[in-house]
């Protein structure tokens, strides 16, 4: 008797195109991924979690906040989801050198300030983030 | 539309798994830290829609593409960016075209399941009819023979 009934509550996710691939395999496939990913708290559909970990609705709902911008791309919002992930992994280890300098081993909200301060690329957050 | 004001941040909890998958075992993240790694990002990611959004005006276009993304990070100094997303937005358009093929095949599998299963039908009241015109030829017989 088949344990998993295999009802996608998401779209499939993506794998490369192997023919002889029966369909059941890819909805396991499918299932396996979205267990995976329920540790980490929401999500939105399985297959993005492949690619990018932050939601790609919550990323377009930013975006569109920008009384400018009138339409984007499916492409350009998983663009800068995936931006912001690096972001995110720059600023985390740039200001970890900070940390260590002052010989901790706990991140703090000094060490991003220094961070901010020191690093050209995050001249635009200067006066962004709360006190 | 009105957004509230939660939609406008990061999920705290995939920011949290993105920070400490950059960093070494072993380090902590204060509270703080966290919260304004995650308000930096909500930063960045509007600034790179602006900075994206002007590429796309000046090209005259209401949609925002990839290509304007590329030319944000360029003019922001996240040249570094540029390959890995690169890669990564070609391994998005495959698994988009895959996505698209497997619900395609899935209609076709779904109409030709139907049309099947109406064929069997109409193959099983067959069979049920001939039984039946038997079974009366059977009847017919024996009253004849009486």
């Amino acid at each position: 008797m088949a344990e998993t009934v295999a009802v996608p509550v998401a779209p499939l996710a993506p794998t490369e195109s192997d023919p002889e691939r029966c369909e059941d395999e890819e909805e396991l496939r499918g299932n396996e991924a979205e267990e995976n990913n329920q540790q980490t708290g929401p999500v939105a559909a399985a297959p993005q979690n492949r690619l990018a970990k932050l939601p790609l609705s919550r990323i377009k709902t930013m975006m569109k906040a920008d009384p400018d911008v009138s339409l984007a791309s499916q492409e350009s919002v998983f663009i800068i989801a995936k931006a912001t992930e690096l972001f995110v992994e720059m600023i985390a280890k740039d200001a970890l050198v900070y940390a260590h300098q002052g010989k901790r081993k706990t991140l703090q909200r000094k060490d991003l300030d220094n961070a901010i301060e020191a690093i050209d690329e995050f001249a635009f957050l200067e006066g962004t983030l709360d006190a | 539309m009105a957004e509230r004001p939660e939609d406008l941040n990061l999920p705290n909890a995939v920011i949290t798994r993105i920070i400490k998958e950059a960093l070494p075992d072993g380090v902590n993240v204060s509270k703080e830290a966290r919260r304004a790694i995650s308000q930096a990002a909500s930063v960045f990611v509007l600034y790179a829609t602006s900075c994206a959004n002007n590429f796309a005006m000046k090209a005259k276009r209401k949609t925002l593409n990839a290509t304007d993304v590329m030319s944000a990070m360029e003019e922001m100094e996240f040249e570094r960016f540029l390959q890995p997303l690169r890669e990564s937005l070609e391994a998005y358009k495959k698994g988009q075209k895959g996505k698209k093929e497997a619900s395609e095949q899935k209609r076709k599998d779904a109409k030709e399941k139907k049309n099947d299963k109406s064929r069997e039908e109409e193959e099983e009241e067959e069979e049920r009819m001939e039984e039946d015109q038997e079974a009366e030829n059977e009847v017919e017989e024996e009253e004849v023979e009486n």
